[in-house]
């Protein structure tokens, strides 16, 4: 009982990251219509910004909202230099265009930074454990349950009760009856991709706290689970990509933790299986988006 | 008196189809104008095109001595234009009151918002009782109420109206009317695109005829409502 | 990037203009994608070889050498197209990436074009000996680093192992040998578990370690970053405090930099800068060229790399035939590298080189020993 508690709160903390990561996507996509797979460059981004913190030895919390800060530039950026010109294109166009930044950035990280893994100095209290009601939990996993926490109730705050954020609902909602409304499309995607920054900010920082180091290709796997996570919640939908994100992180957890031992080299093919099924059930997804085939701008 | 809005020779097309081909249009301050016509003569596409929805593929669309041809959506709202979509369109994830709150987002001016939400509740009591429902959640003739009142919240000077009673029960269209007679007196400028021809005729002051994405007959209301011109376009002979 | 690469290729073809000779290298390593960590640093050491023995004339002061370079970018396909135009550049001697995978893929046309092709890294003992004759790698085995860690293990009084491995690639099933030589020492292995490459979490299998009573005196893993610090971090947090040894993967400036989790971490590698050692030396010229302090043995594994080359065209007496060359490599022994002696004469193709062992302790890298392993406790290479 207890090690399935203990694997129910590492599931827990694993999950908050997935959410987070999925949201991420979940807010471009809701508006634009657009899955940006690099999005995970722009953890990358804030991971190099944490590890040249360290080297400069700029007091962590600082790091941190310097890391988070890169992050939203950095998806400003891409949008205005990147998605603005190809807006209105096509899904297949903007996918393609996403993938290309992505390579770009990994193309820039090996050649301007190094193609090696770089080590980023973290506080040694990240590594840390505490024993709470008994369940030993890393110090890096409770800040990832805390952030998880606080950064879906801003992003709850945010999203119903700010103009900007009602405005995004119903740009994501119907696109162009918000623009008729008088709200602008470029300050509702740029909107959404700062925010997309912000979140991809924050799981960097939680991502990197747990491997220590950054390398050109850090965001491949966080975009990956993200989008599974996405799709599992329902495309679109936020709170399906935190719903997605969760129930990916249980699937994970619970396989690797309680699947008999001939069977773990399967691990992930049967997670995915699993995914599926869940998917062939639920073909929108856990909590579809009501407008999915809402017009995108 | 010159006109509020004026289109000329306006035409719309969706990659090869020409939805509207060269149409002319003129309204003054303060008029209703019906604008008729079987489906798929180009009436919503005609509004469409006014507020930036639909692409002008030529023509000139001049309001208020201003050309916005070429003016993307959001920009009209705050130039006191705006549409009421057909098929309503609220926003069925946002509240009520969001949604309404959404409809004066130009609106810088917090006393005038002030004044839009009251207009609004008075002119619609049932809106002001579910401001905290979500706008899926309405029946559909709250809804189009809320889409009415969505659009009033930006204090239009010319309102669009695409549809307004369509699928609604009769009792709730007379509502629907006897509010555009009401706005009419508040000194809104509309278009009103109806398939209701008798009841649109019998509040709107001219009307155009339109088929197959040309003007066919525009005059007074009596005249249209006497003549054979609008059953010719409804049933397709010219 | 093309540009760089053509001026590069330009630079030393302008050298080779003065010499009579010239010998030509193909490289077909990763200079982008998942193995450019790896190759990129040997390629970095590589060059600084031939660049020094280019300006002293050349192999025996007339042969110079030209390096063609190609990206195959961490991809399979690319290999094997990156290595066909090598072969029809018609280079001497071919240098392949860093993992054993890709490299597999091009041993038959190396084979066929009777190349001699080199690993830049790769340390499964299986490259070899299934790519043929004319496949050579550049690094102390899996298997012979295993044998390393495992015997230097049980001498300590550490008997009983868990193994960490993970089936994505050759090198991450190290500890499957690491298993072998410590049952046949008479220890014992009590837990075993895979990962996936880039596995985002490890807690859970931490935790399934934390659960294992009595707690195992070893945790053992060829697993490299990120897994390694993201595992070694869920570990210590879940508890766990056995000996953790790790392989070369791992010899990189992160598992320096862990702090209290890194310490402690014991694991195998290429070579160690003691005092008056060649590899201290190479880490002198390497400063000198760059400016910069290598971060990670791969850099003089690259120099290794080009100094088997030279020894092997000076024992075929000045002959750049790719067969000459070799049937030469084949032959070698004892060739002074940067980080080890380095024989080839009665292996398979994976060179029999000093393994060092190395612990992390107050963060910096300090060395346990360079022992020999023992011949008979060497387990036989094979697929996994």
């Amino acid at each position: 009982m207890d090690l399935f508690l203990q694997q129910s709160a590492n599931a827990v903390a694993l999950g908050g990251i997935y959410a987070l990561l999925a949201l991420g996507l979940a807010v471009v996509f809701s508006i634009m219509g657009l899955i940006n797979f690099a999005h995970g460059e722009l953890m990358t981004i804030s991971g190099y910004v944490l590890m040249y913190c360290g080297i400069a030895a700029v007091p962590f919390p600082l790091a941190v909202i310097l890391a988070i800060g890169a992050a939203i530039l950095a998806a400003i950026a891409m949008e205005r230099i990147a998605f603005r010109p190809v807006r209105g294109s096509s899904g297949a166009t903007l996918l393609v265009t996403s993938f290309a930044i992505a390579m770009i950035l990994q193309m820039l990280f090996q050649n301007l930074i190094s193609a090696r893994s770089q080590p980023v100095l973290l506080p040694a209290i990240l590594s840390e454990s505490v024993t709470i009601f008994g369940l030993i939990i890393g110090v890096n996993k409770i800040a990832a349950i805390i952030s998880t926490i606080v950064m879906l109730i801003f992003l709850d705050w945010f999203m119903t009760k700010q103009k900007t954020g009602i405005a995004m609902r119903a740009a994501a909602e119907d696109f162009s009856i918000a623009r008729l409304m008088g709200i602008h499309a470029n300050t509702v995607i740029a909107g959404a991709f700062a925010l997309s920054g912000l979140l991809a900010g924050v799981a960097a920082v939680l991502w990197v706290s747990q491997r220590a180091s950054v390398d050109p290709l850090m965001g491949f796997t966080p975009v990956l689970k993200a989008f599974i996570a996405a799709i599992l919640g329902g495309l679109g939908s936020l709170k399906g990509a935190v719903a997605g994100g969760f129930l990916l992180a249980f699937i994970e957890v619970y396989l690797s933790a309680f699947l008999p031992h001939g069977m773990q080299e399967f691990r992930e093919p049967i997670g995915l299986a699993i995914v599926v099924l869940v998917l062939l059930f639920r073909p929108n997804g856990l909590l579809p988006a009501k407008t999915l085939a809402a017009e995108k701008v | 008196m010159t006109s509020l809005i004026e289109l000329k020779s306006v035409s719309v097309s969706y990659d090869a189809v020409n939805a509207v081909r060269g149409i002319d249009l003129s309204i003054k301050d303060g008029e209703i104008v019906a604008l008729l016509g079987a489906n798929g003569a180009g009436k919503s596409s005609t509004l469409n095109a006014i507020v930036g929805l639909a692409p002008v593929s030529a023509g000139k669309i001049i309001f208020d001595g201003t050309d916005i041809t070429d003016f993307s959506s959001e920009t009209l709202a705050p130039l006191g234009l705006t549409l009421s979509p057909e098929g309503r369109r609220v926003f069925a994830t946002l509240s009520v009151e969001d949604n309404l709150m959404l409809g004066a987002y130009s609106v810088k001016d917090k006393a005038q918002i002030k004044a839009a939400y009251e207009r609004v509740y008075e002119l619609f009591p049932i809106l002001f009782e579910r401001k905290q429902q979500y706008g899926g959640t309405l029946s559909g003739g709250q809804q189009q109420m809320l889409a009415l009142g969505r659009a009033l919240m930006c204090s239009p000077r010319l309102l669009l109206l695409d549809e307004p009673s369509l699928g609604l029960a009769p009792i709730i269209v007379e509502q629907i009317f006897e509010l555009i007679a009401l706005l009419r007196q508040q000194g809104v400028t509309i278009i009103l695109v109806e398939q209701n021809v008798s009841m649109a005729l019998n509040i709107a002051d001219r009307g155009y005829v339109m088929a197959s994405g040309k003007i066919v007959a525009h005059g007074d209301a009596a005249s249209l409502s006497d003549s054979t011109t609008l059953e010719n376009a409804y049933l397709g002979a010219e | 990037m093309k540009k760089i690469l053509l001026s590069t290729v330009l630079a030393f073809a302008m050298v080779t203009t003065a010499s009579a000779e010239t010998l030509k290298i193909g490289l077909a390593t990763a200079q982008s994608g998942g193995l450019a960590p790896y190759d990129v640093p040997v390629v970095t050491g590589l060059k600084i070889a031939v660049e020094e023995l280019n300006a002293a004339g050349g192999i025996m002061g007339k042969i110079n050498i030209e390096l063609i370079e190609k990206d195959m970018r961490s991809d399979v396909a690319q290999t094997i197209i990156a290595v066909q135009e090598l072969v029809d550049a018609e280079v001497s001697v071919i240098v392949l990436p860093c993992d054993a995978d890709p490299s597999l893929a091009v041993t038959g046309i190396v084979d066929e074009a009777k190349i001699p092709a080199i690993s830049t890294c790769a340390s499964s003992p299986t490259l070899p000996l299934i790519g043929g004759d004319f496949v050579f790698a550049n690094f102390p085995g899996d298997n012979v680093q295993a044998t390393v860690s495992a015997s230097w293990a049980y001498e300590q009084g550490y008997k009983s192992a868990f193994i960490l491995y993970s089936p994505d690639t050759q090198y991450t099933t190290l500890p499957l040998y690491f298993a072998d030589v410590i049952k046949a020492l008479g220890g014992s292995v009590v837990g075993t578990e895979t990962y996936s490459l880039g596995q985002p979490d490890f807690s859970s299998i931490a935790t399934k370690i934390a659960a294992i009573s009595p707690q195992p005196d070893i945790v053992m893993t060829s697993a490299y970053e990120p897994d390694f610090p993201s595992f070694l971090k869920a570990l210590r947090a879940a508890g766990v405090t056995s000996q953790v040894i790790g392989s070369d993967g791992i010899d990189s400036p992160t598992t320096f930099s862990l702090g209290k989790v890194g310490e402690n971490v014991v694991f195998t590698t290429a070579g160690h800068a003691t005092k008056g050692s060649e590899l201290e030396k190479f880490n002198a010229l390497f400063k000198q060229k760059t400016g910069k302090d290598s971060d990670t043995v791969f850099n003089a594994v690259g120099y290794d790399l080009i100094k088997v080359i030279e020894a092997a065209v000076i024992s075929a007496g000045g002959s750049t035939d790719s067969q000459a060359i070799r049937d030469a490599i084949a032959e070698l022994e004892n060739v002074q590298g940067a980080t080890s002696l380095i024989t080839y004469k009665g292996t398979t193709g994976m060179p029999v080189r000093q393994v060092s062992i190395i612990r992390v302790k107050d963060g910096e890298r300090e060395l346990v020993g360079q022992p020999a392993p023992v011949a008979d406790l060497i387990p036989a290479p094979r697929m996994q």
